[in-house]
């Protein structure tokens, strides 16, 4: 008697002619999500959570002001003194009259500070702040 | 007779043509706007030199203080952070109706070695105690929650419950 082979006559190989597509896509993806940060950030921060958040709709009204560990204050590009925020805020609602401040500070820094740098803006007569937080989930 | 002359194929070749529209898709997508800005958001008040205080009657008056460990006292009785909202609620609901003058205002004040995140979480819960009663009282005249209004109705309902959020300069701590 002989035994006959069961085998199902359908091809074993996997198509790969979309396979460079598939791979530009994925290289497209991470060349894109990793190289978007306008500024370099030099500060350490994290920022707190909160559940009642709004959205800051209009992208080009902000201007960020950093406050990392540290007491470290960051605007633009450059590490400031608290004694220059004003000048510079000011430079800044000269050319956007109705900017958006958003204050990224660390979560463990001090009120202190945090109204020292208010008073300077409100010095500098920008008015409208909006403390950066992440959703409390 | 005259020869019939063979067309050269003059076709592009189309079959990439959904690859390369993905990809661009795909980069359009990911290069618009990624993190989205959200906070809380606070308008200053303007900078005088010369304060003049107003007396304001004490029961338009809700004071927040928090001092340096994070504990809140809120009109003189000490509660946890997270009771600010629902302390909160019934007030606001009482002044709905109230005119303008006479509407709550929210006092925080902090010390000047409280921690910052304490200082959010007062605020996250005062701005979820307006949002909340905005909710109900939209909910109970319009039948929709307050961000599904139309802008007109929110104004009404912006001029029914302002947000008035006074914030406080923080002491020197005492030595």
């Amino acid at each position: 008697m002989k035994f006959q082979k069961r085998r199902a006559n359908t091809k074993q190989e996997i198509p790969t002619a979309s396979m460079p597509d598939i791979v530009f896509m994925l290289l497209l993806f991470f060349m894109v999500t990793t190289t978007l940060r306008e500024y370099d950030v030099m500060v350490h921060y994290k920022l707190p959570e909160a559940k009642a958040i709004e959205k800051i709709e209009n992208k080009r009204l902000i201007q960020y002001v950093w406050v990392g560990a540290g007491n470290r204050i960051q605007i633009n590009d450059s590490i400031v003194k608290l004694s220059e925020i004003e000048p510079l805020m000011y430079a800044k609602r000269q050319a956007l009259p109705n900017v958006i401040i958003s204050l990224r500070i660390d979560k463990g820094v001090d009120m202190g500070l945090v109204t020292d740098i208010q008073q300077e803006l409100r010095k500098a007569y920008c008015l409208r702040i909006n403390y950066s937080t992440t959703l409390k989930i | 007779m005259i020869k019939k002359r063979k067309i050269a194929e003059a076709t592009i070749p189309t079959s990439s043509m959904a690859d390369i529209a993905f990809l661009l898709l795909l980069f359009f997508l990911v290069a618009t706007t990624i993190d989205v800005d959200t906070g809380i958001g606070l308008v200053l008040p303007e900078y005088v030199k010369d304060v003049s205080t107003v007396e304001v009657p004490k029961n338009r008056m809700a004071a927040v203080l928090i001092n340096a460990n994070g504990d809140v006292l809120m009109d003189g009785k000490p509660i946890s952070i997270y009771q600010v909202k629902d302390n909160l609620k019934p007030r606001i609901i009482s002044k709905i109706d109230l005119p303008k003058n006479k509407k709550l205002i929210v006092s925080v004040k902090t010390d000047r070695k409280t921690k910052y995140n304490s200082y959010i979480q007062a605020l996250d819960q005062i701005k979820s105690a307006y949002f909340e009663v905005r909710d109900e009282y939209s909910n109970q005249n319009y039948g929709r929650k307050y961000n599904d209004l139309p802008e007109d109705e929110q104004k009404v309902v912006q001029e029914k419950i302002p947000i008035i959020i006074s914030i406080a300069e923080p002491e020197k701590v005492k030595q």
